[in-house]
């Protein structure tokens, strides 16, 4: 088997007649933090969701460690190790957070192991830990957010998807948010598909990145290589030269090269 | 709607609809007959409003009246940086009516053209279309001291800018006011004095090696073109037409501008180039004028569809278009076509062919021409089964346009077409170039002498460096251009543009490049369709991520082998392309590779892909 973890080819995935991704190949390789990045709209939820099998593709295939996983049940992919973050981090808001991370286990019977993992989560977030017997619901967003990875963490995947942890974040908290998920990433090994809107926090941690645009890749590469092209600087990193007259209302077009 | 055997709509028409020997004279007789009738048309937020030939005269003398309040002097230069606007035709017309010279620069020029450009024709006034193209002007305007203002049409965005040598185009018109109560009667005076012999226009041509050329033309010579054109495909004050070329280019200058000016017919200008293919669908022309990309781009759209729609559909679509083949081949043969075979025409048209027509937007089209650039024959045998009277003209910019045309009832896919009556034409003995000598042909090239002299001689003859063949009905065809013309080293001379038109009618290929000239064997350089080829790939499964990685997929490969089979097979008795090289970066008018009607250059490409090219001998 290759180093890739999870493999798509030519996915299609529409809501009715909208067709939200339309073919879209990309590969995540074992041990790396690939990420997606793109606009409202573009798709970068729906790649997720049909990875996960809250949508069943049109067209395509989605394939976990050498097995196909297209549109096969949620909880069947949860089992063979891959786990999904959501947007909006959905916790159980009337749950405990120590309850919040149970349901994490939901698949699993270890119960020893699930008390270590649970217990390895509550390092990684200290503050989870302190909040144990707190209801979900009455935690910040932040830490909701660190609630939902830890969530997936229980789950003992050796994938994560990640959907936007950036989502209504101060810069200051979503900078430790992308640590720990940059330690997770080393230290657990996990592979991660992060899916951003904040560009640059997303090239700085990821290894290998994705630009998605109205459902399609127009452009891959090495972070370092991304961070580097002119259409990332100017349409995602929002560096751009003002011209002449020290200010520019209008877009360059795009070219992806 | 006529069919294609009762072309009788198309007959020339010799009537001299407005009277003047430079093109203000005649703008300034067309408001005088046409007052409030509307000629104008663009689309502002989604509406299209319409401006009629009073509010387009209020609009052209203002402004020329406020070139005359900045001190422009009659002879001097302006140049007009813009897409295909109304206000590029208000700055033109009003340039011309102050007694000007206007130059066009195209939108996707680059700054530093920009200044060579506004250099070489000495510009002393720069009109721009918004901000984006300011800061080109701006970025080169400390190099151009003769530049005395840049008017700015669309302020939007710069209404904090404090600069003495900006001006919105608003601002100008309210200068000409002013100026204009001072002094009524001097732009009247202004056209009263100009000599139908004086230089009106400069048209750069694209130039696919060195510095582009500015070809000069005077009043007279575009007069007698415009004229002409009426003479050979009248058009009337109800035809709707479709402006979206650019208007830097000869072909929508001519047969857009100047032609809609002198006939009347409404001119629809479309919200930018992007949004062709649905304003074409809104504006339905009734005569549409464009270059053989947009009509390939209009047969690949419909073919996709066709890939797409369900097999009974499909059934429809070929039997509609085998009975319209079978009209079109009777028509062209000059044979009458049998009363059944009408009936069963009118038949496919109901059925599918007028739907087709629909799709594309010509379902009121009465004719259509194609010029600028060869056509596919199978391309326009296509557009005549829809029942679409496809007439390729032939012309350049240094004739103003069109130099041979052809005749409705003449239609020869693969022919340009008989002399236009206002010049002579003429194959040059030895060489086989097609001359050209007439009153539409130009004065020169701007600053270049020598090369003026090289290319009309002391008879007259514009030598085209186009190579052609006629036939004893005086019927021109043109081989290719006399230096793109490649000899093998087998000593075989092949006409790359006979294979790269097959090519390109393929829905997968934009552009092709043969390249062989003293080489073994043929090999070409291809620039994939993106939007057909994704879809291929998307259908077949292929994965691909980028532009680049879709033309390395081996399927992809191999769908363009298929399509340079099909072609190979119909030049199978010579010889035969071996190799081909699919260009991976997505090229746009911005690069240097395009042209900015995006046709590869030839020169330039198979310098900068010498590797690659070397790669297909290796």
């Amino acid at each position: 088997m290759s180093d890739d973890v999870l493999v798509l080819s030519n996915v299609e995935s529409a809501y009715g007649p909208i067709r939200a991704i339309r073919g879209v190949s990309l590969k995540v390789r074992r041990g790396e933090i690939s990420t997606v990045l793109g606009s409202n709209g573009a798709g970068k939820t729906t790649i997720l969701k049909t990875i996960s099998g809250i949508i069943d593709p049109r067209r395509g295939s989605v394939h976990f460690k050498g097995q196909d996983i297209t549109a096969a049940d949620p909880a069947k992919i949860v089992r063979l190790g891959l786990c999904h973050v959501p947007e909006g981090r959905e916790v159980f808001p009337l749950l405990s957070v120590h309850d919040n991370l149970l349901m994490g286990a939901y698949t699993r019977s270890d119960r020893d192991a699930v008390a270590r993992d649970i217990e390895r989560a509550y390092g990684y977030f200290p503050i989870l830990k302190e909040r144990e017997k707190q209801d979900a619901g009455l935690l910040s967003g932040g830490q909701q957010q660190m609630l939902a990875i830890a969530r997936a963490l229980v789950g003992a995947p050796e994938m994560i998807l990640l959907d936007e942890p950036s989502l209504g974040l101060s810069p200051k908290l979503t900078r430790e948010i992308f640590e720990i998920v940059v330690r997770i990433n080393r230290e657990r090994g996990t592979t991660i598909l992060l899916v951003e809107q904040n560009a640059n926090m997303a090239l700085n941690a990821a290894d290998h990145g994705y630009v998605l645009e109205n459902g399609r890749i127009v452009m891959e590469d090495r972070c370092a290589v991304l961070r580097e092209k002119d259409d990332v600087k100017e349409f995602y990193l929002g560096i751009k030269d003002t011209g002449v007259r020290g200010e520019r209302r209008w877009k360059k077009k795009k070219t992806w090269r | 709607m006529p069919n294609l055997w009762d072309a009788l709509e198309l007959q020339p028409n010799t009537d001299t609809v407005l009277a003047g020997e430079t093109l203000p004279a005649v703008f300034w007789s067309g408001v005088a007959k046409r007052g409030d009738s509307v000629w104008l048309r663009e689309k502002q937020l989604g509406i299209w409003r319409s401006w009629s030939w009073n509010q387009v005269a209020l609009a052209v003398r203002e402004i020329a009246h406020g070139l005359m309040a900045l001190g422009f002097a009659p002879g001097e230069r302006v140049s007009i940086l813009s897409n295909t606007v109304v206000e590029w035709v208000l700055a033109d017309l009003a340039t011309l009516s102050a007694g000007g010279v206007s130059s066009g620069i195209y939108p996707t020029d680059a700054a530093a053209q920009v200044q060579y450009l506004c250099e070489d024709s000495a510009t002393v006034l720069l009109f721009v279309e918004g901000d984006e193209q300011l800061d080109k002007a701006l970025e080169v305007r400390p190099a151009l001291p003769q530049l005395r203002k840049i008017v700015v049409f669309d302020m939007e965005g710069l209404h904090d800018l404090d600069d003495d040598g900006v001006i919105g185009l608003d601002a100008l018109r309210a200068l000409g006011r002013a100026h204009m109560a001072r002094e009524p009667k001097a732009l009247d005076e202004r056209i009263a004095a100009l000599d139908p012999q004086a230089l009106a226009i400069l048209v750069y041509t694209s130039g696919t090696t060195g510095k582009p050329k500015g070809a000069m033309h005077s009043h007279r010579s575009l007069v007698t073109a415009m004229r002409g054109y009426h003479h050979i495909t009248a058009q009337y004050e109800s035809d709707e037409r479709m402006c979206f070329l650019p208007l830097c280019h000869i072909a929508e200058r001519m047969g857009g501008e100047y032609f809609a000016m002198y006939s009347g017919s409404k001119l629809n200008f479309v919200e930018n180039p992007d949004t062709v293919p649905e304003n074409v669908r809104e504006i339905a022309p009734t005569v549409a004028t464009a270059v053989p990309r947009v009509w390939e781009k209009f047969y690949s759209a419909v073919t996709i569809s066709v890939k797409e729609a369900s097999r009974l559909q499909q059934l429809a679509y070929g039997w509609g278009l085998s009975v319209g083949m079978q009209v079109a081949d009777k028509v062209l043969a000059g044979e009458p076509v049998p009363a059944a075979l009408k009936a069963q025409f009118r038949f496919a048209r109901w059925l599918v062919l007028d739907n087709v027509r629909k799709l594309i937007g010509v379902d009121k089209a009465r004719v259509c021409v194609t010029g600028a650039a060869p056509i596919s024959p199978d391309l326009v045998r296509w557009y005549l089964a829809l029942g679409v009277p496809m007439l390729e003209v032939w012309g350049m910019t240094e004739t103003a346009g069109i130099s041979t045309y052809t005749p409705a009832n003449r239609i020869r896919p693969g022919c340009i077409g008989i002399a236009a009556p206002w010049n002579e034409v003429r194959i040059a003995p030895g060489t086989g170039e097609i001359l050209v000598r007439g009153p539409n042909v130009f004065m020169g090239y701007l600053n270049l002498p020598e090369k003026t002299a090289e290319t009309i001689d002391s008879e007259g003859w514009l030598h085209t460096g186009d190579v052609g063949t006629v036939d004893a009905e005086g019927v021109f065809r043109i081989t290719d251009r006399m230096k793109d013309i490649i000899i093998t080293a087998g000593g075989k001379n092949i006409t790359p543009s006979e294979w790269e038109n097959e090519l390109k009618f393929s829905p997968y290929v934009t552009d092709a490049v043969v390249i062989g000239d003293k080489r073994a064997f043929l090999t070409v350089l291809i620039m994939i369709d993106q939007e057909n080829v994704e879809k291929f790939a998307q259908d077949h499964d292929v994965p691909f991520s980028n532009y680049a990685s879709l033309t390395r997929a081996p399927e992809v490969r191999a769908l363009i082998q298929g399509e340079i089979d099909k072609v190979n097979q119909k030049f199978a008795r010579v010889e035969q392309i071996k190799k081909f090289h699919l260009l991976e970066a997505q090229l746009t008018a911005e690069d240097e590779e395009l042209t900015p009607t995006m046709k590869l250059k030839r020169k330039l490409v198979q310098q900068k892909y010498a590797p690659q090219i070397d790669a297909m001998y290796s």
